[in-house]
């Protein structure tokens, strides 16, 4: 990884820590994170070796993931670094954990929808026996102050009357769709962390993601703001696939660990937190964007099922309760997210 | 209101069968010459299984893919050249790069109705390639509306930009159409397709049933030139489809010479619905069965209907070829 890269990733905490006060727990503290080396998990690792260099933090971070030799050869400025212990587990065989940890960010498993359709069974034990395993082991720590558990937009399931969602919104999930595992499987999960909270006492809180971009989002991963940018790095055409007015929202990735971080030592246990951006868009304004930021010439086209929609998708978190909470906002527009998502590849793929 | 339709032609691929994959270099650029005057837009080329198919199981190719690939980009300049892909048959790193670096246009990437998850990884490598991706399940008529949807959702979400079902065994009626197609086009997001095959007679209306229901994309062969009975003729398709309303961007007379070209050039003979097809078609046996069932019927002089009645049965699919003698032999035992 060049200089200029790590050197865009260090910026980007810099700006989104600007609320310095809601971090300071977190000094000389132990957090350990599940799923700790895909998206979020190495956003994570970014803030705290930001906190780290530039305020003298000393936090530990244990990362838990089951391909540690990708996140060594894909970040190794990360993986070198000796406040970062990477642990290799599968999150459904967790036992026992550090004695030394403090917080627990639970977010293993993964929410590209490719490996909910074509292993659904793995999907649920993942999220279901995870969860519960990780529980179990976190009812063991004697220094443990919170545990977040990352769930998912998902639970809401489809949204045809909110244009926007806040936490208690009641959304259907259809039954009779093995498509719907992710979902169910989340609602499961989060079931568990009420029941943990509950019975065992746990210190828990639910964030439910939205949708986000930014440095380390796989351009391959199924989803219609990283195929864009895809098709708009190989020279177009950007393919908008299906209904162009759905509307989406995008939350930058050192926005997404900054909050997440701050959520351990700024939440409410038993509360829940949508986790994303309120500036929506639809996919064909976002087509536009892109290719403004890349190449006005490049072309875009549309291939949908159908000419008329009746309806349209629309995912719009309220924010209001996260951003109450740690009395802040998003730091990068939409339009920088985009642009520095664009360099940041361009950069790695020179 | 007019609707574009987008019309891919697999006559040499799928007409590759009707010749046992003897179709040679000359007769490739001959007839993707004549469809690129045409403006079809898109013209699949290769052994009638695919990209790496060619073999002792299913059938060697007079030539390779490389020959046949080059020789078709050679003379392809307005019309996308096209591949069909079986993951098995043919791999990535082995078949599908050398392809795309050949020049490729469009990939097809098929698997038996109920298998779309062998299809991640090349859906997703001709995607990252910026390449057009299209996902097509083979044998539809073997798995209910339902379970196609499911199959194609796996599909759109590995990166196809359009689900293809094929009536590979030419066994259904407009009514089984209407239903699939309609139901894949109210669950999915991208363009639906339907390639057909005649053996009941059907293609054509099954491609217009098809295109009521909602599909955006049909296949059609010059004379119908393709496995068992044939596929939906080329001419009677884009004709019907103009008498319609429908604008397929290809220049009708210039189509009809394409065709009449292949007639004469690469046709031993034009397909025609023979008995056995069917009774191939009723018992919903792949098309591309039809030259080995010919073969081996004729070697151990059993009756082709009884052997297909049997393949029917026992649901056999593309690729396991060598069935058809285990049906025959067992035919020939319970002859004695």
């Amino acid at each position: 990884m060049t200089e200029a890269v790590k050197n865009l990733l260090f910026e980007d905490c810099r700006k989104s820590c600007t609320q310095k006060q809601n971090f300071f727990d977190l000094k000389d503290r132990v957090i350990l994170m599940t799923g700790g080396t895909g998206f979020m998990g190495k956003w994570v690792a970014e803030i705290i070796n930001y906190l780290n260099k530039s305020e003298s933090f000393s936090t530990k971070l244990y990362l838990l993931g089951r391909n540690i030799s990708k996140f060594k050869e894909e970040v190794p400025h990360l993986a070198d670094q000796n406040f970062i212990v990477l642990i290799e587990q599968d999150i459904r065989n967790v036992h026992d954990l550090p004695a030394d940890v403090n917080y627990i960010i639970h977010a293993a498993g993964s929410p590209d929808n490719r490996d909910h359709v074509s292993q659904p069974l793995r999907t649920l034990e993942t999220f279901y026996k995870g969860t519960q395993a990780i529980l179990d082991a976190a009812s063991r720590l004697s220094q443990l102050h919170r545990i977040i558990h990352i769930s998912s937009h998902q639970v809401y399931g489809k949204n045809e009357e909110e244009s926007v969602i806040q936490e208690r919104f009641l959304g259907k999930v259809e039954l009779g769709s093995v498509n719907n595992v992710y979902a169910e499987s989340k609602r499961a999960a989060e079931m568990l962390c009420l029941i943990y909270r509950n019975q065992f006492k746990l210190p828990i809180l639910t964030v439910r993601p939205f949708s986000f971009i930014g440095p380390y989002h796989d351009l391959e991963k199924p989803w219609a703001i990283n195929n864009f940018i895809r098709d708009g790095l190989l020279g177009g055409p950007i393919r908008i696939l299906g209904n162009g007015s759905t509307i989406r929202t995008y939350l930058y990735g050192s926005d997404v660990a900054s909050w997440i971080l701050q959520m351990l030592t700024c939440g409410q246990n038993g509360e829940t937190y949508n986790l994303g951006s309120s500036n929506a868009i639809s996919l064909d304004e976002l087509a536009q964007k892109i290719r403004y930021s890349i190449n006005p010439g490049i072309e875009i086209i549309s291939k949908s099922s159908r000419e008329n929609y009746t309806s349209f998708s629309k995912l719009i978190p309220d924010v209001t309760k996260i951003t109450n909470a740690l009395n802040t906002e998003e730091i990068y527009t939409l339009d920088e997210a985009i642009n520095r998502t664009i360099v940041w590849n361009q950069l790695i793929r020179n | 209101m007019i609707r574009q339709i987008l019309i891919s032609d697999p006559t040499l691929r799928d007409g590759s069968h009707a010749v046992a994959h003897q179709l040679s270099a000359s007769q490739i650029a001959l007839y993707a010459a004549a469809a690129d005057k045409a403006g079809i837009p898109i013209v699949e080329v290769g052994h009638g299984n695919g990209l790496g198919a060619s073999s002792m199981q299913v059938g060697l190719s007079l030539e390779d893919d490389v020959t046949m690939l080059e020789t078709a980009r050679k003379h392809l300049t307005k019309s996308k050249l096209g591949i069909h892909v079986i993951p098995g048959f043919a791999t990535i790193k082995r078949d599908l790069i050398r392809a795309l670096d050949i020049g490729v246009d469009v990939v097809r990437v098929a698997s038996h109705c109920t298998e779309a998850d062998i299809t991640q990884r090349h859906l997703g490598f001709v995607r990252e390639r910026g390449k057009e991706a299209y996902g097509v399940l083979m044998m539809s008529h073997m798995a209910s509306a339902q379970t196609l949807l499911e199959e194609a959702q796996k599909m759109e979400l590995y990166g196809a930009e359009g689900i293809i079902i094929m009536d590979s065994a030419g066994a259904y009626l407009p009514a089984d159409v209407e239903e699939k197609i309609s139901t894949l086009v109210y669950g999915l997001k991208v363009p639906v397709g339907f390639h057909a095959h005649n053996n009941l007679g059907m293609a054509i209306a099954n491609s217009i049933t098809a295109l009521q229901a909602g599909a955006k994309i049909l296949d059609g062969t010059a004379r119908g030139f393709g496995a068992g009975a044939g596929n939906a003729q080329l001419e009677v398709l884009v004709a019907v489809l103009e008498r319609m309303g429908y604008v397929t961007g290809i220049d009708f007379y210039k189509m009809l010479d394409a065709s009449d070209l292949a007639e004469k050039e690469i046709m031993p003979s034009i397909p025609v619905i023979k008995s056995e097809s069917i009774v191939s078609g009723l018992a919903g046996v792949f098309s591309g069965f039809a030259k080995h069932v010919a073969r081996i019927s004729k070697e151990y002089q059993v009756d082709q209907r009884d052997v297909y009645r049997e393949l029917g049965k026992r649901k056999v699919v593309g690729g396991q070829e060598d069935i058809i003698i285990e049906v025959v032999m067992d035919l020939v035992r319970n002859r004695k």
